[in-house]
């Protein structure tokens, strides 16, 4: 909300400098988030009198003026619309700066001498305005600086009401603040009504469906009013605050709106059938034309100000094009109400459409504000309009709430804050801001809320106004003590950041990924799972469509986005959630993706490329020894079926028997579309698999006394002969004193054979009760050889 | 020494018949003066150990000296055995030192090639922390010194645990389709961790003390500084007799341990519907110490968390005793904290996974 410093002025006698009153309110709760000194920049214009206007030879769109600077008659060129003889404008003479540093100079335009500008006024700074040249009026004087006809430099606070103070959403309220803040008395005019003609009764008459849905409505009706642009004064105000001059009908309900926080509303009272105001719902389908010409579709859920047959006005939000006050405008019938927050905010939301009436509603308007409001109006309305009040206002009103009392305990606020705050002060501070105080004694305050404070309802409430105006400076900061939780478990998360710890030790760069992207690019890595998918009612953008079920898809985009960089070698892993549908529910799971392509760092650079062998085995390296420090073990690869990696290099992932997860080779067809070269091995399993051992299981096993005896061997068996194969054979001879079984060379040359390779192991035996003879190794060793003859075809050579 | 039919002069003494050896001293006492000759003049590596091989080895000289002592004639048995000692540890000593010379000449030589302690190191190296996750590891670490265990909870939440359970009416802006990500389901996408401190407080009695980090989701159109999912932590301390002092004391340590010794805390008013009072707490520029410079944008300030006192309708939601529970609570967003300790211009840098971004936080 925007703050002109001189119209607070006009309330409350406080003569600081902006900047200090500033402080002020961001330190008790109101944020000044900027300060504008609108008219600064202007030292330099006038006032410019139109003499004439004719048209540019050249430019349809241009027209030639000759403007008296008070002495001169100088020739312009402007492209304004609203330029006209006799007309009075704000005007920068040759050598004038503007606020923006620009200097006006002698100018050819399309041919034509130009000596000075004709400004707008979002030229001079002083409102976004760019809708023609600013026009002055016509009392003004050619040659008068334009600052003193504006008063001087209008200095505006940018303010922050925070959502629970509606009561600061005006002038008035924010002067009670400011008084509150420097102990100043706030001074509110009472405007003084002189009426005539047949009272409001006999022109109209109010019926109120649903109280609950409009606790006050007041009517007053003015007639013979003269419709002209407010005087400048009235209209700086609202451009100050933003709000955008009209007429002067029009603008004094915004101007009262914006002094007192009563939105209001006029309508032409010769548009409404029957002369009459019907409060109600709108039917479902109804529909009517708002003021900003837009066509509304209403619903039962929307209140409407209706006349005998239709609605003029959607309650608290907008009024209807068909009841605008305009030009042929002569008698006014002005609404002041209030309106359901709840019911103008969903309304509001429905529509589309927030405007500073729905602001305030929906943050509740003080109902005994209204009838101020009314009076202030009709009053500006007989002075600025010559209008003619009707005797009397309607007032339809519910029985107001009465707001229950609140015991302020010090010992409590006091132990709430932290502060050993003096019952003097807490008292202070209430009566200064007009919240009615009563001493009960026994350090007790009883309290009993104003209307314009409908925020304040329990103890708590009171505590923080007390703390807020006292300020937060003198608070100690107390040193941190406390219990300790001892039954808290957070063993989870430490075991979650310890794993974390891990895969960075093992070389992996954590990357992280938004949890929603478009349901293209999980197509792409299959569609099985569409019916499971998440969709986000109200995406921000189709590319932010739907939860992530998968974080494979984002780590195949990461890596290949980093190819595009150049960066050909990445090996990155991210936790994050995914989402899927699971029996109706929306159910989500946390998940570890792994993803690995080119050489790792630093390893030697160059040389052959990288296999997809390599690059499999190294994920799986990974895999094997994050289980193995997370305490998991057997982790079991089987072969598994998979959109999104090759076949043939595709496993599915178990521990336990139950498939945790799944890893393979990105396909070709996925890597091409962002031409990634190396082969990508990926991997993603239930986060939860991988630490499931939570607390730490290590027991010690004594360290062998005994020497082992080791023992080579080569196994030349078929292609189609694994390595589990191997291991399964070797384990089911199962010799107790074979204590590891280590892989170390695959071999193929053509001496062997087409479709044969020799695999070399090497074989630890030891015994734990004694040193193993030659004898013993040999013949267990013996044993394995013969079974792997057997059940492999395998023939072996001893090393 | 005579030598007699059958019989062979050797370095030490005379061969008899069945091949054992008569040690004498005076053959002793000049192959001492040939080893230790040998060994002085001896050219190379090689040479020496040849040397060494003769007199010390397993099957040299001196070894059969030892085992022959007992033929050795009784008078002279004794200075043949001091004589072969002393030699023992004469020429080692001798061969030893010669040793250290020979291999300073080579070393020294042009011909050996040196070693390049200039070449890169090999081994795999360690990976790269995300920013986010190093700020929230380092928070959770600070609120762990002050005894604040980790609390977890769903993404997808209940509007009770969103909103209504934090005191949220009913037409707070918040709430608004165009403010929260909602779902078909009549749940939604956490606008705050908050929803974890009501399961919390749900699941148990008082005391409790807990930080609740995890990811946030807001409908904002993502730009430098705003994204539609973002991170926070929120701190929970609910016990009796616990006051806004209390809370200002917990974020000033957090301040100090997270910014920098010599960064200052501060409140503002402010409103939220699950505190009362509420405050926006401000750190000192860890940057300008408070002189104001660019990245506090000239006021010396950072607004980092917004905190306050629970709201006791709060507690009563959770089913505690409003009257005797009190308690504090904070919030604020990684990002923000992220961007600013390390100096990252744009939000969107940190969901981008550029290797050349993250390489920077090792």
């Amino acid at each position: 909300m925007k703050l002109p410093l001189s119209w607070l002025r006009e309330y409350v006698a406080v003569e600081a400098p902006a900047e200090e009153i500033a402080e002020r309110l961001t330190f008790s709760g109101t944020e000044v988030e900027g300060i504008e000194h609108l008219g600064a920049g202007c030292e330099d214009i006038i006032v410019g009198e139109i003499r004439t206007v004719t048209a540019h030879p050249k430019a349809d769109r241009l027209r030639l003026c000759r403007v008296f600077n008070g002495t001169d008659e100088v020739p312009v060129v402007c492209g304004a619309d609203n330029v006209e003889v006799g007309a009075k404008a704000a005007f920068a003479p040759l050598g004038a700066t503007l606020p923006d540093g620009m200097t006006i100079k002698q100018a050819k335009l399309r041919g034509e001498i130009s000596q000075g500008m004709l400004c707008a006024e979002d030229e001079l700074g002083l409102s976004s305005d760019h809708g023609g040249i600013m026009l002055l009026p016509p009392e003004t004087v050619a040659g008068t600086p334009l600052l003193e006809v504006l008063g001087g430099v209008e200095t505006v606070l940018e303010l922050e009401v925070t959502w629970n103070r509606s009561d600061c959403l005006s002038v008035i309220g924010m002067a009670r603040e400011v008084a509150a803040l420097y102990g100043v008395e706030l001074k509110v005019p009472q405007p003084v009504l002189a009426e005539s003609g047949k009272p409001v009764a006999e022109w109209t008459r109010v019926e109120v469906a649903d109280a609950a849905d409009c606790p006050r409505y007041t009517a007053r009706v003015l007639t013979g009013a003269v419709l002209k642009p407010s005087p400048l004064w009235m209209r700086r105000r609202l451009s100050c605050c933003g709000v955008r001059p009209i007429n002067n009908v029009v603008d004094i309900t915004n101007y009262v709106m914006l002094e007192c926080g009563q939105p209001l509303h006029a309508f032409d009272f010769a548009m409404l059938t029957d002369s009459r105001i019907v409060v109600r719902r709108a039917a479902t389908g109804e529909r009517m034309a708002t003021l900003d010409d837009e066509e509304r579709e209403l619903t039962s859920e929307m209140l409407v100000i209706a006349d005998a047959e239709r609605p003029v006005a959607v309650a608290g939000i907008m009024g209807g094009a068909g009841s605008e006050i305009g030009d042929s405008t002569q008698t006014v019938l002005l609404e002041s109400a209030t309106f359901d927050p709840a019911l103008t905010h969903r309304a509001s939301v429905a529509l589309g459409l927030s405007t500073d009436a729905s602001h305030r509603f929906e943050r509740t308007v003080d109902r005994s504000t209204t009838e101020w409001a009314s009076r202030r109006a009709a009053v500006l309305m007989s002075e600025l309009a010559d209008a003619a009040v009707a005797p009397g206002m309607i007032d339809v009103q519910a029985e107001p709430e009465t707001a229950a009392p609140i015991a302020c305990r010090l010992a409590r606020l006091r132990a709430i804050l932290g502060v050993p705050l003096e019952h003097s002060e807490v008292l202070r501070i209430l009566t200064a801001l007009q919240i009615p105080a009563i001493d009960a004694g026994d350090d007790v305050i009883h309290v009993v809320p104003p209307s314009f404070r409908p925020d304040l309802k329990i103890e708590a409430d009171l505590i923080e106004e007390v703390i807020r105006v006292h300020g937060l400076d003198e608070l100690p900061a107390a040193d941190p003590i406390g219990r300790i939780v001892v039954d808290a478990d957070d063993a989870r998360p430490r075991a979650v950041a310890a794993c974390r710890d891990h895969l960075v030790g093992l070389g992996l760069s954590e990357i992280m990924n938004y949890s929603f992207l478009s349901s293209r690019a999980l197509d792409r890595f299959g569609r099985e799972g569409v019916a499971q998918r998440v969709e986000l009612l109200d995406p921000v953008s189709a590319d932010h469509g739907v939860m992530r079920d998968s974080l494979i898809p984002q780590m195949a985009e990461s890596l290949g986005r980093n190819v595009t960089h150049q960066e050909l070698d990445a090996a990155c892993f991210e936790i994050g959630r995914v989402f899927f549908r699971e029996n109706g529910a929306i159910g989500e799971e946390d998940r570890l993706a792994i993803g690995i392509m080119g050489r790792a760092a630093g390893s030697s650079t160059g040389g052959a490329p990288v296999t997809p062998e390599a690059t499999f085995l190294r994920l799986k390296g990974v895999l094997e020894e994050l289980a193995r420090v997370q305490n998991v073990r057997d982790v079991a690869w089987t072969p598994g079926d998979d959109p999104a990696f090759e076949t043939g290099w595709c496993v599915a992932l178990s521990i336990d028997g139950v498939v945790v997860g799944r890893a393979g080779l990105l396909t070709a067809d996925i890597r091409h579309n962002w031409r990634i070269q190396n082969p990508v091995a990926l991997m993603e399993l239930k986060l939860d698999s991988i630490i499931s051992q939570l607390h730490d299981t290590t027991s010690f096993t004594a360290i062998p006394v005994y020497p082992s005896v080791a023992r080579d061997l080569a196994v030349i068996v078929d292609e189609a002969v694994q390595h589990g194969d191997i291991l399964r054979v070797i384990n089911s001879v199962s010799p107790e004193e074979l204590t590891d079984i280590g892989l170390f060379d695959i071999f193929r040359s053509k001496e062997m054979g087409n479709r044969r390779k020799s695999m070399a192991y090497t074989l630890t035996y030891r015994s734990a009760e004694r040193t193993l003879t030659d004898e013993e190794t040999n013949s267990q060793h013996a044993a394995i050889m013969d079974r792997l003859r057997e059940e492999l075809g395998a023939e072996i050579k001893e090393r | 020494m005579a030598t007699t039919k059958g019989t062979k002069s050797t370095k030490v003494g005379t061969r008899v018949r069945g091949g054992e050896v008569r040690v004498d001293l005076e053959t002793l006492k000049k192959t001492v003066d040939e080893g230790l000759g040998e060994a002085r003049t001896a050219e190379s590596a090689d040479a020496l150990e040849a040397v060494r091989i003769t007199y010390l080895g397993r099957k040299g000289l001196m070894p059969q000296v030892m085992k022959e002592l007992k033929s050795v004639a009784p008078e002279e048995r004794a200075e043949v055995g001091r004589l072969a000692n002393s030699f023992k540890n004469e020429l080692a000593a001798l061969l030893e030192s010669r040793r250290g010379e020979l291999n300073g000449a080579h070393s020294a030589s042009d011909e050996a090639p040196v070693f390049d302690f200039t070449l890169p190191g090999q081994g795999s190296r360690r990976g790269t922390r995300h920013p986010i996750s190093m700020v929230i590891e380092e928070a959770v670490a600070i609120f762990g010194r002050m005894g604040f265990t980790v609390a977890e909870g769903p993404d997808v939440e209940t509007p009770y645990h969103n909103f209504d359970a934090l005191n949220t009416a009913a037409h707070h802006p918040a709430r608004d389709r165009q403010d929260t990500f909602w779902l078909d389901d009549g749940n939604l996408l956490r606008t705050q961790t908050s929803p974890v401190q009501i399961r919390v407080m749900e699941s148990r009695q008082p005391p409790v003390r807990i930080v609740t980090p995890g990811r946030c989701y807001r409908r904002d159109t993502t730009d430098a500084t705003h994204s539609a999912n973002f991170h926070q932590i929120e701190g929970l301390y609910v016990d009796h007799d616990v006051s806004l002092a209390d809370l200002k004391g917990a974020l000033a340590y957090f301040a100090h341990e997270m910014m920098g010794p010599d960064v200052a805390v501060r409140f503002r008013p402010h409103f939220f519907p699950f505190t009362e009072p509420s405050v926006e707490c401000d750190f000192s520029c860890h940057v300008c110490g408070g002189a104001g410079c660019r990245v506090c944008k000239g006021s010396g300030w950072i607004e980092i968390a917004g905190a306050g006192m629970v709201d006791p309708r709060v507690f009563e939601r959770v089913g505690y005793d409003p009257e005797s529970t009190t308690g504090y609570a904070f919030g604020m967003g990684i990002e923000r904290i992220a961007m600013i300790r390390y100096g990252i211009p744009d939000i969107r840098l940190l969901y981008e996974n550029d290797m050349r971004f993250l390489r920077q936080f090792s």
